[in-house]
């Protein structure tokens, strides 16, 4: 099950990078530097869902004390983490030829940046405490409140004025720019949810083999 | 506006990079957990199935 979804994430990458180098047209404003956004949008979009899948797996541990969803908050954590530094880094990347800077404390910026460090403490505290059910509780509190920030990171560009744009996809009206550019952006989408899917199973599947072995 | 191709190519090697380590990693830790296992599998003595019983409490037939 796992090694499939590791084939179909895997295809579904290859997809997306024909697309986006064969397929999406050169942007006229920005020029080829534009071919970044069918990474860094996914990479964020990721992100979103990765904290949020922590954020839920937390309250499920919460209440029903069950390790699985332990697991499955540690895990989408670790990749969540390694998702949104990416995110970040791309984003700077991009920033460089089109704003001129590679990093600036706007609001969008900031509360991302604020996020990363949150997810990079909560994996800290994981590591530093000992007993296992009492890093799990901490953890899933963490974990919870760490995801007030997803609001403030999302509707940043519009309750402050950013460099940052607004969403394109994420916004009333959904996107309105070319189709040959929205497609290959919605299939790296996909290929980065299935990748995160992959990843995080493979995670959660290692991470019951170690406290298996260690109790 | 210039291309800046060398961007395009930094940040898209960048998340394959860091996505192929991570990948590479856990594939890692998983075999290193797989050989473990087996190695202390390989170490706890062996058991017959089904013990003989000692003397004392084996039946007249057995003796």
């Amino acid at each position: 099950m796992v090694r499939a979804l590791g084939w179909l994430s895997a295809l579904a990458l290859a997809i997306g990078l024909v697309m986006a180098f064969g397929v999406a047209p050169r942007e006229t404003s920005q020029g080829n530097v534009q071919r970044i956004m069918y990474v860094h949008p996914p990479l964020a979009w990721v992100a979103y869902v990765a904290f949020a899948v922590v954020a839920a797996a937390s309250i499920v541990y919460l209440v029903r004390r069950r390790p699985a969803a332990d697991r499955l908050a540690h895990a989408s954590a670790e990749v969540g983490v390694l998702f949104t530094g990416l995110a970040i880094a791309t984003g700077s990347i991009w920033g460089k030829p089109t704003w001129g800077t590679w990093w600036t404390w706007d609001a969008r910026l900031t509360s991302v940046a604020i996020l990363f460090v949150m997810y990079v403490g909560y994996l800290l505290l994981r590591g530093t405490i000992e007993d296992r059910e009492r890093a799990a509780r901490y953890c899933a509190v963490l974990g919870i409140v760490a995801a007030l920030d997803m609001p403030l990171v999302h509707f940043s560009v519009y309750w402050w004025r950013t460099l940052h744009q607004p969403p394109s996809l994420m916004k009333p009206g959904g996107f309105s720019g070319s189709p040959a550019i929205l497609w290959p952006l919605l299939v790296n989408l996909a290929a980065f949810t299935l990748l995160y899917a992959y990843l995080v199973a493979k995670r959660a599947r290692l991470l019951r083999a170690e406290r298996g072995a260690l109790a | 506006m210039p291309d800046n191709w060398s961007y395009v190519a930094a940040a898209y090697g960048l998340t394959a990079l860091v996505l192929g380590l991570y990948w590479r990693h856990l594939v890692r830790k998983e075999n290193e957990l797989a050989d473990d296992q087996i190695a202390e599998r390989s170490q706890k003595p062996s058991r017959p199935a089904h013990p003989r019983p000692d003397s004392t409490t084996r039946g007249p037939l057995q003796r």
